[in-house]
């Protein structure tokens, strides 16, 4: 299948999405095509194995987007979806998240776990995770971040999976989302309310999530799901009902829907979308923003900045933390998957500038000096979202008016590395220090 | 060469983005337009002129001239002037040297002009070179040519005046952070071209630049007010500020400029550049809002599971969850914790701010008050906290050298009062604060004064019978001054700032507040 | 290690060199040995910030300032640029009039231009001493207003000064002509011995004057009509 056929039937599931099930306005736009930012990045999560942070206002389709999403691009039917959710509420207990003895085995001495639907199916959903007491959230943080799941000395590892959390705004039921399990969402995206007349339209079709049912498909699933079958097997069941399941959805909606070699493919796809220099270089300055410290070496969440330090204007003033070596893979891979719906030959800047937002959001901290300038701003976006756009606009800013320079800086860098005998390149941005830094070589 | 449709800017519109690294501009528009402009941008919406294009296509391609238009505007918006504070300061060096202002707004945008396209020639491939080639020029326009001519190497059939291109090409256009000296020596050597430009306009009808004029149609409304923000604390006095706003009034008006700072925000106020000066400044310096308090609940609740370890007690075991088994491993047990919910909202109480606008004091309409730019800081921080503001300016008083705005959330309604300068005498009418004090349940009180109070002692008096928050910050020391401060040592719901640097006012107006509002935080 | 740079490693600047850049490069290395010139005349003439108009000082701070304008190759442009630097403080430390005027009078007397062009009307300062020995064969117009000392020892050349000049205009000048449009101060063409001043505004006071002319709003006000110094009219 060419790269063209499944990038068709991904928008075809976008498309399908958009005009049946998930009502809402497109909020982004890039080259010229517009999306709707929760759906979008929705698709992209699944596409991309990723992790999706999804806040919002109760009842905005937080958790039935997460739905949809995971049961056309994975092929499972609505009501094991469901089934496999996990909800936060304090008295999750790990045995109704990942697993639980087999009481009769128990009974009789001997231990053998009978796995949850969420631990085994490649879609996780977890509603309202911020209502998850800490410690249960940390219970969840392993699994999720790796895929492998534990229980009695057994473990499942998940070859694919995404994972769609969503939150609640701050209210007096939620705690707070630990900071290394936010750490490791890829994205978060807020899903808005549509607007009167959308919203109209959603009340006026309330039942559309049955469309997604099929109770054949999800009886043989939950007969899989439930059975003592070593988990591989399980996994080669479940995938052929899965395909029948998207036969299923070929033939009654209309929708072509992607089976796991296809889903394979389409990441080999996403994998080899090169980034060009403008959105390597970009990548590189704003890590080198929200990394830097002149005094310190680097951010630390600890240490405070200098009163009338040179770099008072980047960002490394206004954060409080050092952004993660999560945060570059997330944008690139975000990038890259971007590029290959819309179509691009490779990642250009504006794919990296459209998606890191995305991925800063829930990631940086900032100071409450800047946050105090920035409480009132007009703007379209949730707070935390609406400052990582205005932060990667700024420091795209600067890249544009550089641009040239960092990328021979770069360039002699690489030259210098390898032992030639040139000058490294100067610049009055963190950048360019860091590059220095990578050198060996004194500031 | 017919007419370029929309659908040919679509063509090269990608291309043409990607050249520019993607610029947040809508996709450009053609329109019918005037043959002799030939670029407008309005709210960053691009217009090409399809008039325009008809004339040039007959020299040259028409895709090319398109191309050339977009990246001469599209360089405005990238590089120079690329925000209203830069398009403000250039105007206001370039004012420095071409006292007359619609010269001075001239000398700036062909500046600009300069700056963009020879940033897009150096750094992109354009046509540009080759437009200029051909489209009609002025007397002016052709010393630009010619000034292309010397500084891209490129032959433009511009006739060239020697004395004038060779001061002009020494300027280093591409350099940002020497602009405010590079405009100097633009406007230096282009003054006396532009007054013979505008003789010549006058004898002959206006005439405008075929890249349009450099107007505020570019600029959001946002964009604008954060230009005036960044203008104001670039350290430029009042004076200065005051002059550039007013040379810019009119354009203001008209693109729906408010007092503070767009449509609808006291948009049909009529603007003040003093009153806008002190907003600005004010708006850099901010306190976080108040958040809503959480407070323990007192009793304790299950909460969540943790697992049982042999010699915990058995209790707090959760049958349920545990199968009915007590083995470690298996078993659970609840971990209970105090609940937490909303604290009585405790909302920012308001605030009367006394100012002292007495002869000692500083004029904040001739020169930078840091009273008032205090009082400015304070007022914003309880406005942003959705408290109401009450201002009490005051000189002699008594003989009528006072202003005072009720309590209030109308910023506008506040500045107005803050800025008011009486310069008489210095004397308080306290009857004047009873009803202030009583519209509002303990509101605090911030005075900025230098004490220098004739009926000090009487105030003294006052200030000792209200329990209020009270904040006195004076400037210098002196015998008054210490005679307050002796006064109302012993109350503890007073503090006294004494006041060396001026600037330090809104530090320690806002340290307070800080402080206030911790309590509740 | 692998090479954090690799990515970059076939990349060519795609920046076009355009004469700008090469004006801009000759324009600052001009100018930085002008400023090093006039840091030079400064430390050797100027000692403890004080320098005196004297007989004595004036020929010796020339004679240095000569030596050390010889060295470097500038243009007209130059010189004009050179006097705005002077009056903002980036990169001239401190402004001392005199030997200021006498090292642009140097750069003026050793330009290649015959004519030269300073327009100087938004300098904050004014200059002393400027026109110093200017020869036969060159013409300095100034746009603005200068100090004290204006043409002084002119040797033959024009100095047209579009503005008002202070006191001592013409001191000892030995032929040439001065032209200045507005008004000029005390001891105008002070121990003058040849030449003419010509002042389009008020003459405020004369000098003693061995010979030469000066006119006043194009009257001959000497030798016709001969004043004691400092008298005023």
């Amino acid at each position: 299948m060419t790269q063209n056929h499944y990038r068709e039937r991904i928008k075809g599931i976008y498309d399908f999405i958009k005009e049946n099930l998930y009502f809402n306005r497109p909020d982004m736009e890039i080259k010229g095509e517009r999306f709707n930012s929760a759906l979008m990045f929705s698709l992209l999560t699944g596409l991309n194995r990723g992790k999706e942070l999804i806040i919002g206002e109760p009842g905005l389709g937080k958790t039935t987007s997460a739905e949809y999403v995971g049961s056309l691009l994975y092929r499972i039917p609505m009501g094991i979806i469901w089934g496999s959710e996990v909800s936060g509420h304090p008295e999750q207990t790990e045995e109704k998240i990942i697993g639980r003895p087999d009481l009769g085995k128990l009974n009789k001495g001997q231990e053998e776990v009978v796995w949850s639907n969420f631990a085994q199916i490649p879609v996780k959903i977890v509603d309202e995770l911020n209502r998850l007491p800490e410690t249960k959230q940390s219970m969840i943080l392993d699994g999720v971040d790796r895929g492998n799941w534990e229980y009695l000395n057994e473990m499942i590892i998940n070859e694919e999976y995404c994972l769609f959390a969503t939150a609640n705004y701050q209210d007096r039921g939620t705690n707070t989302i630990i900071a290394p399990m936010v750490d490791r969402f890829d994205v978060e995206v807020e899903s808005r309310h549509p607007g009167p007349n959308i919203a109209y339209l959603v009340g006026k079709f309330d039942q559309k999530d049955r469309v997604l049912r099929n109770p054949k498909a999800e009886n043989s699933l939950q007969k899989i799901l439930t059975s003592k079958l070593s988990y591989q097997t399980k996994l080669r069941q479940m995938e052929e009902v899965c395909d029948g399941y998207g036969e299923f959805l070929k033939k009654k909606l209309g929708v072509q829907t992607v089976g796991l070699r296809d889903r394979k493919a389409i990441r080999g796809e996403i994998a080899r979308m090169e980034l060009d220099l403008d959105a390597n270089a970009f990548t590189r300055m704003l890590l080198a923003e929200l990394s830097f410290c002149y005094k310190y070496g680097q951010k630390r969440s600890v240490e405070n900045c200098e009163e009338g330090c040179h770099f008072t204007g980047y960002l490394c003033h206004e954060v409080r933390n050092c952004a993660s070596n999560r945060l570059p893979t997330s944008i690139k891979t975000y990038s890259q998957a971007l590029a290959w719906l819309i179509g691009d030959s490779e990642v250009d800047v504006e794919h990296v500038k459209a998606v890191t937002p995305f991925t800063l959001a829930h990631r940086v901290q900032w100071k409450e000096e800047y946050l105090a300038t920035k409480e009132k701003d007009k703007r379209d976006n949730p707070f935390q979202i609406h400052l990582a756009k205005d932060a990667v606009k700024t420091v795209f800013n600067r890249y544009g008016e550089q641009n040239e320079h960092l990328k021979r800086a770069l360039a002699v860098g690489y030259r210098v590395f390898n032992g030639e005998a040139l000058e490294p390149v100067d610049g009055d941005h963190p950048v360019y220090f860091e590059i220095k830094n990578d050198l060996g070589l004194e500031n | 060469m017919g007419i370029i449709p929309e659908e040919a800017i679509k063509k090269i519109w990608p291309r043409i983005r990607k050249k520019h690294l993607f610029p947040e501009i809508p996709i450009p528009k053609a329109s019918e337009g005037d043959e002799s402009v030939a670029l407008e941008m309005k709210n960053k919406q691009i217009t090409i002129s399809t008039a325009y294009c008809d004339k040039i296509a007959h020299k040259m391609d028409a895709e090319e001239a398109v191309e050339a238009l977009l990246d001469h505007g599209i360089s405005h918006y990238t590089f120079c002037p690329w925000d209203f504070h830069t398009h403000l300061r250039l105007f206001a060096e370039a004012k420095r040297v071409i006292k007359d202002r619609e010269r001075a707004k001239r000398a700036a945008g062909l500046f600009m002009d300069v700056a963009a396209d020879t940033y897009c020639v150096k750094r992109k491939k354009t046509p540009l070179p080759e437009f200029y080639k051909h489209i009609d020029k002025g007397k002016v326009d052709e010393v630009i040519a010619s000034l292309y001519q010397r500084i891209w190497g490129v032959d433009l059939r511009a006739k060239e005046d020697e004395g004038v291109v060779r001061r002009l090409a020494r300027i280093p256009y591409l350099d940002k952070k020497q602009w405010d000296k590079s405009i100097q020596k633009f406007a230096r050597v282009i003054k006396v071209l532009l007054e013979v430009e505008e003789e010549q306009d006058r004898q002959a009808g206006n005439q405008t630049s075929p890249m349009g004029d450099h107007g505020l149609d570019g600029y959001t409304l946002e964009e604008i007010d954060q230009g005036l923000r960044n203008f104001a604390n670039q350290n430029v006095g009042l004076k200065e500020f005051k002059e550039t706003f007013e040379d810019f009034k009119e354009e203001l008006k008209e693109v729906g400029y408010g007092m503070e700072g767009g449509m609808g925000r006291g948009e049909g106020t009529p603007l003040d550049a003093d009153l806008v000066y002190y907003m600005k400044l004010a708006e850099s310096y901010s306190i976080p809002i108040k958040k809503m308090p959480m407070e323990k609940r007192g009793h304790l609740n299950p909460h969540s599971h943790c697992p049982w370890e042999i010699g915990r007690p058995f209790q707090d075991v959760d049958v349920w969850t545990s199968f009915g088994k007590i083995m470690p491993g298996i078993t659970q047990t609840w971990n209970k914790i105090e609940g937490s919910t909303f604290g009585e909202r405790e909302a920012v109480p308001n605030c009367i701010i006394i100012i002292d606008s007495s002869g000692s004091m500083t004029n904040p309409r001739k020169n930078l008050s840091y009273a008032v730019l205090g009082a400015a800081c304070a007022s914003d921080a309880y406005l942003r906290n959705d408290a109401e503001v009450a201002v009490y300016n005051f000189s002699d008083a008594p003989m009528g050298g006072k202003a005072l705005v009720d309590f209030t959330s109308e910023r506008t309604k506040i500045y107005q009062v803050l800025c008011k300068y009486f310069g008489g005498g210095t004397a308080l009418n306290l009857n004047e604060l009873d009803p202030l004090l009583e519209a509002s349940e303990r509101p605090d009180i911030f005075i900025i004064t230098d004490m220098k109070i004739t009926n000090l002692g009487k105030v003294i008096g006052y200030l000792n019978n209200i329990d209020n928050r009270i904040t006195a910050v004076y400037i210098g020391e002196n015998t008054y001054a210490m005679r307050f401060r002796e006064a109302m040592e012993k109350k503890r719901n007073v503090s006294f700032y004494n006041v060396t640097k001026k600037e330090d006012i809104p530090k320690i107006v806002l340290g307070k507040i800080r402080e206030y509002f911790q309590g509740n935080l | 290690m692998k090479n954090p740079f690799d990515d970059f490693k076939d990349h060519r600047t795609r920046e076009r060199e355009i004469p700008l850049d090469s004006i801009i490069q000759s324009r600052d290395r001009v100018m930085s040995s002008i400023i090093k010139g006039y840091e030079k005349l400064l430390e050797e003439e100027v000692k403890e910030l004080v320098w005196l108009v004297q007989y004595n000082t004036v020929i010796k701070a020339y004679t240095l300032a000569e030596k050390v304008v010889k060295e470097f190759d500038y243009r007209a442009e130059d010189v004009e640029e050179f006097c705005y630097e002077l009056d903002s403080t980036d990169k001239i430390p401190y402004l001392i009039t005199g030997p200021a005027g006498i090292y642009i009078s140097a750069l003026c007397n050793y330009a290649k231009e015959e004519e030269i062009y300073l327009k100087l009307n938004d300098l904050k300062t004014q200059i002393n001493l400027l026109g110093y020995r200017l020869p036969v064969g060159k013409k300095v117009i100034v746009e603005g207003n200068l100090g004290d000392f204006t043409g002084i020892g002119l040797e033959g050349g024009e100095l047209v000064l579009e503005g008002n000049a202070k006191n001592y205009t013409g001191a000892g000048m030995k032929s040439g002509r001065i032209r200045v449009t507005k008004n000029i101060g005390l001891h105008t063409g002070e121990w003058m011995m040849g030449g003419e001043i010509h002042v389009g505004g008020r003459v405020r006071g004369m000098g003693k004057i061995v010979d030469g002319k000066v006119y006043e709003d194009e009257k001959l006000i000497y030798p016709r009509n001969y004043r004691q110094s400092n008298v005023y009219y």
